[in-house]
């Protein structure tokens, strides 16, 4: 009995522990990210472009890219993205088709990003000739995160309860209209939840858009969707790899993360509460 | 009187894959009547009532044989849309499942998209429906608020007059009010009784009083036969198969 006890207490300090591990290592990076770069974090720092080789000035050219690449990315991968689910959990058969689907699907996820950003380049910059661009570093990110949309779309549709379908089903109402006002509206919260986690996934990316959108700097913001753009990650690889002053720019490099990661929960923050406001009166 | 028969089924086979569910089933359903189908579970009740509207079609690797007429026309016939078949053949299933909308939007869903667009008409429909359907009243005053928000035999009532705002011929209902209290049940029981009037109702119930209280005919089956069809009346007192009457006095099952 008393071993049984401690055997109990045991396994539960250990889930304690790991939880406790994984909550400190968040708050450490949260932490030393932000005690070095929030003194870099000025209004002129995210107003203003990079000056004097980038040692100086500020970041705005590489929030707006950002901005537009992981708004692009999403405005790609949703759509394209549900629409698949829809295909695998409403109408396709399930067998040897949807399999393979399915298998290519997960594939695509385990595919390293560097491949992204190589296939961009070859395929969208070179052959169809879109040039480094807003357009082409989107699609390449909006590939890169098609399968965590489809998944999470593919998770949110078949959570619909079937009594849903087959109500509207039994009243005489298409599978078509059964789809697109039942279960779809019903689905969306956890849809939403799969492009928060591409806008992450999208936002932090380096080596997709290094050879498809990214400009090592460009002091005007883009006017086309053909154009370069800054980014910040790519923008923290540069500064603290390639930039002739390192060790010099060490706070604005973390400034940069600072606000990458603001920038993500911002995005993010929309699409929570989207996700709340849909999620009312939507419970069974 | 020639009896006026509005769906008929003719040497009916069903098919799970491999597994044989029904097997020649061939029955008359009367208009403005109510057919109770009875039997143990598993014995193709449901199986059948599923078939009348095409609800069948959804699951993969099922196979229909033999013939289902609506008014004289084979619905499994290739030409036919079982959306439209579904639109005059309504179903009321065993668990309330109304839609996470409004109790307004709930009815005027289907309606609006069958193409009913004037407003007049569809504020009209939804108080003949709910009045239909006995719940005007408990409602008439939320009629904005969530459904979920009602209670199951209310929610039940909702889900009949969800069906009645489509102007069926047919309700195909597949026990009803198995998942309600006795006074929901007794309420979905007089409800019943007075939409035969104007509608075609099948019941499946597992419950015998039941359907002796609301049926003017009833269908026993048993491992996917239709074991015996009959008056209602001579079912319970006299029924022809042996098996009917141990069935019903409670000697299997």
């Amino acid at each position: 009995m008393r071993s049984r006890y401690f055997k109990q207490r045991l396994f539960f300090g250990a889930v304690r522990l790991s939880a406790l591990v994984i909550t400190l290592a968040l708050l450490g990076i949260l932490a030393y990210i932000l005690a070095h770069g929030f003194r870099a974090i000025t209004w002129e720092f995210l107003t203003q472009s990079p000056t004097d080789s980038m040692t100086k000035g500020g970041i705005m050219p590489a929030i707006v890219g950002t901005l537009y690449l992981t708004v692009g990315a999403i405005l790609v991968a949703l759509p394209l993205g549900v629409v698949s689910a829809i295909f695998l959990t409403e109408y396709a058969k399930q067998g040897a088709l949807s399999r393979i689907i399915r298998v290519g699907v997960n594939c695509l996820a385990g595919v390293p990003s560097v491949v992204f950003g190589l296939f961009g380049l070859g395929f969208f910059v070179v052959f169809l000739k879109f040039g480094s661009s807003i357009l082409a570093g989107a699609l390449t990110l909006g590939i890169l995160i098609l399968p965590t949309i489809i998944g999470a779309a593919e998770e949110a549709l078949k959570a619909v309860p079937q009594t849903f379908r087959e109500a509207s089903l039994a009243l005489g109402v298409s599978k078509w209209n059964t789809i697109f006002r039942i279960v779809l509206p019903s689905a969306l919260p956890g849809i939403l939840t799969g492009a928060i986690l591409g806008v992450g996934r999208a936002a932090g990316e380096t080596a997709p858009i290094m050879f498809t959108a990214a400009a090592f700097f460009t002091a005007v913001l883009p006017k086309s969707i053909f154009d370069e753009v800054m980014a910040l990650p790519y923008h923290i690889y540069v500064l603290a790899t390639a930039g002739t002053h390192i060790e010099e720019t060490r706070p604005l490099q973390y400034g940069t993360v600072l606000v990458l990661i603001a920038l993500v929960l911002g995005i993010d923050l929309i699409a929570i509460i989207m996700r709340s406001m849909f999620r009312r009166n939507k419970r069974w | 009187m020639e009896k006026d028969f509005i769906v008929r089924t003719k040497n009916v086979d069903f098919f799970y894959g491999a597994f044989r569910a029904l097997s020649d089933v061939t029955v008359d359903f009367e208009k403005n009547k109510v057919t109770a189908l009875i039997g143990p579970s598993g014995c193709g009740k449901s199986t059948l009532l599923r078939l009348l509207n095409r609800m069948n079609d959804l699951i993969d690797g099922t196979r229909v044989e033999g013939e289902i007429l609506l008014e004289g026309r084979n619905i499994y016939a290739p030409d036919v849309d079982p959306v439209e078949i579904r639109q005059r053949i309504g179903m009321v299933f065993q668990k309330p499942n109304p839609f996470p909308k409004s109790i307004y939007n709930n009815i005027t869903y289907a309606p609006k998209l069958s193409g009913i667009v004037d407003s007049e008409e569809i504020e009209a429909l939804v108080e003949e429906s709910l009045r239909q359907a006995v719940l005007w009243d408990e409602v008439k005053d939320i009629l904005t608020k969530s459904a979920m928000t009602l209670s199951g035999g209310q929610q039940q009532r909702l889900c009949i007059a969800r069906a009645l705002a489509m102007k069926p011929d047919v309700i195909l209902m597949d026990e009803p009010s198995s998942a309600l209290d006795p006074i929901s049940t007794a309420k979905i029981e007089e409800l019943i009784d007075t939409l035969k009037k104007h509608y075609t109702i099948i019941i499946v119930t597992h419950n015998m009083q039941q359907a002796a209280r609301i049926s003017e005919y009833t269908g026993f089956f048993y491992l996917g036969k239709l074991i015996e069809f009959n008056a209602t009346e001579k079912i319970f007192t006299n029924p022809d198969v042996k098996q009917t009457e141990d069935y019903i006095t409670g000697r299997f099952g």
